[in-house]
């Protein structure tokens, strides 16, 4: 026991000897990234990153926590949300599996998203403990999710691709601009949720990767400095970027996706927890997939 | 009152790569191991005529991009031009280093679960923003000697003078004073203290 004690102490010690040895960004790796001493290699992305942060992320993100909440209220009072009677037949969508998945994926994503945003308005909230506790708590949480990212991207693919019915849906804008319950053109997904599945899952890992490259900042994965031609520093520019604008598109449609399945669809919400549809909300607004299910003999 | 802005500037003709700044900063400061605030590099190595050594920090720069990324705004710039920031508002985000042209921020890894820590630069031995020459202010920041009236430790200890530190305006001329004597100029363009400018 005390051997195996001894030899992780050491193993520990010479690790951290041999990380602070070939940091890629103080040790050798620091001088190519010194504009000012005609360095060519770098690509002026420190310039980049530090305009974009100081004019537009906090911006942008703000108008996103505003306007689309907004969009949703007026949608909310002029044309309502729809509703579909909880009494009638219901349609099993979702195994266990499914909803174990989701609800995986849902639960990080109530928590990554507001930490994310006090993040982005530190200094409202005055920084510190709080501030760092909402840090942490944002990438504790990406473990769970980045669990089922994958699970989740392959249970549901087959189901994701473009169809017609995803042309027609957009053109009527789901027929959410309307109060009247005529059939949707939509499968066992719709346009608007595919959108949100591709963006989840295949932008869900881009926020992963990135978010994780921040997190070990000094790091070396020299096949990663090759394929992209960038030195460490800069990559972890290109993360902070992409992981502002990607997160820009992830929090627009992870609003939608709340809007949609809590408020304009009453009680959509219950298909993830019991993993019943109401028969009514399939047949409008899954016209395509429930004539399926009645072919098959299943409603 | 005008005040004067205070800077570094490493004199390569004269630097030697003894490495002296960077030690006697770690010391006096009492870094933990894994951060050094000052660090000696050697430019175009091994290229005959344009090798040469430098000293690096934080340099304090007049329009500092730390300063304009954090998400916290806890940075603050002195009236003599002195870049500092609040540890305790910090969180570790990395920003500032993203921003920052030469990689001046560092991050302890002290955080909970091994998350980066609170950032760590070079404040030009002017302590940080606790009660000046407090314990806790010490232990934060390190040594305040601006607040002694005393030369930054890394400059003070420099054995050849190749490291200088005071308002730009002195250190230009002495600059200027040494060229004209030595007959040619230096690799690194002298102020280059604007830090996303040419
Ligand atoms: C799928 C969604 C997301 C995942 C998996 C994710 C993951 C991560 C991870 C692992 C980090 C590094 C944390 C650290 O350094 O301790 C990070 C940083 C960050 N994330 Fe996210 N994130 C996501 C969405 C968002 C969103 C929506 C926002 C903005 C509203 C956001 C804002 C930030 C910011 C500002 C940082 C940098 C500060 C920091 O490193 O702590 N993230 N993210
Ligand atoms: S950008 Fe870097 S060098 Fe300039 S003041 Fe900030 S930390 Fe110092
Ligand atoms: S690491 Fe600290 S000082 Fe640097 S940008 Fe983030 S909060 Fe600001």
């Amino acid at each position: 026991m005390r051997k195996f004690f001894y030899f992780f102490v050491a193993t520990a010690c010479l690790a951290s000897v041999a990380f602070a040895a070939d940091s890629q960004i103080w040790g050798e790796m620091r001088i190519p990234n010194i504009l000012s001493y005609g360095q060519e290699q770098s690509l002026k992305l420190g310039a980049l990153f530090t305009m974009l942060q100081n004019h537009y992320f906090g911006k942008i993100f703000l108008a996103i926590l505003v306007l689309v909440p907004l969009v949703f209220f007026v949608h909310y009072k002029v044309i309502g949300p729809k509703v579909f009677s909880h009494e009638g037949k219901k349609v099993y969508a979702f195994d266990m599996f499914n909803r174990v998945v989701h609800q995986i994926a849902a639960i990080s994503f109530i928590v990554i998203v507001p930490t994310g945003f006090v993040i982005v308005f530190g200094d409202f909230f005055g920084g510190g403990t709080f501030v760092r506790l909402c840090k942490n708590l944002h990438g504790i949480f990406t473990i769970p999710f980045a669990i089922v990212v994958i699970p989740m991207f392959v249970m549901w693919v087959k189901d994701m691709f473009l169809h017609w019915d995803d042309i027609k849906w957009l053109m009527i804008v789901g027929g959410y601009l309307s109060k009247v319950k005529n059939p949707v053109p939509a499968g066992k997904f719709n346009a608007g949720q595919k959108t949100w599945y591709w963006l989840a899952t295949l932008g869900g890992v881009l926020m992963i990767v990135t978010g994780a490259m921040m997190y070990f900042l000094d790091f070396k994965i020299e096949m990663l400095n090759n394929i992209t031609g960038l030195s460490q520093i800069d990559l972890l520019r290109v993360s902070a970027i992409l992981h502002n604008v990607v997160g820009f598109a992830v929090v627009a449609l992870f609003f939608v996706h709340i809007y949609m399945s809590i408020f304009a669809i009453k009680g959509a919400i219950h298909s993830i927890l019991t993993g019943y549809k109401e028969e009514e909300e399939v047949k409008i607004l899954h016209s395509s997939w429930y004539r399926k299910l009645k072919e098959q003999g299943k409603v | 009152m005008e005040y004067a802005r205070m800077k570094f500037y490493c004199d390569e003709a004269r630097c030697i790569e003894c490495d002296g700044c960077s030690i006697a900063c770690a010391e006096a400061h009492e870094l933990p191991v894994g951060i050094s605030r000052r660090k000696v590099v050697t430019i175009n190595e091994g290229i005959p005529g344009k090798e040469f050594s430098t000293s690096i920090a934080c340099m304090h720069c007049t329009d500092a991009p730390c300063e304009q990324v954090c998400p916290v705004d806890c940075f603050y710039i002195r009236e003599d031009g002195i870049v500092l920031h609040d540890k305790d508002k910090c969180i570790g985000c990395g920003y500032c280093l993203y921003a920052c042209p030469f990689g001046a921020p560092q991050f302890p890894r002290d955080g909970a679960f091994g998350a980066k820590g609170a950032m760590d630069k070079c404040t030009m031995c002017a302590g940080g923003p606790l009660e000046t020459n407090s314990k806790e202010e010490r232990h934060l920041y390190g040594q305040n000697r601006i607040a002694e009236g005393k030369v930054p430790v890394c400059a003070a200890m420099c054995a050849t003078k190749a490291l200088l530190v005071g308002d730009a305006e002195s250190i230009s001329n002495i600059y200027r004073a040494r060229v004209s004597a030595r007959g040619k100029g230096a690799n690194s363009p002298y102020g280059w203290d604007r830090a996303y400018t040419k």
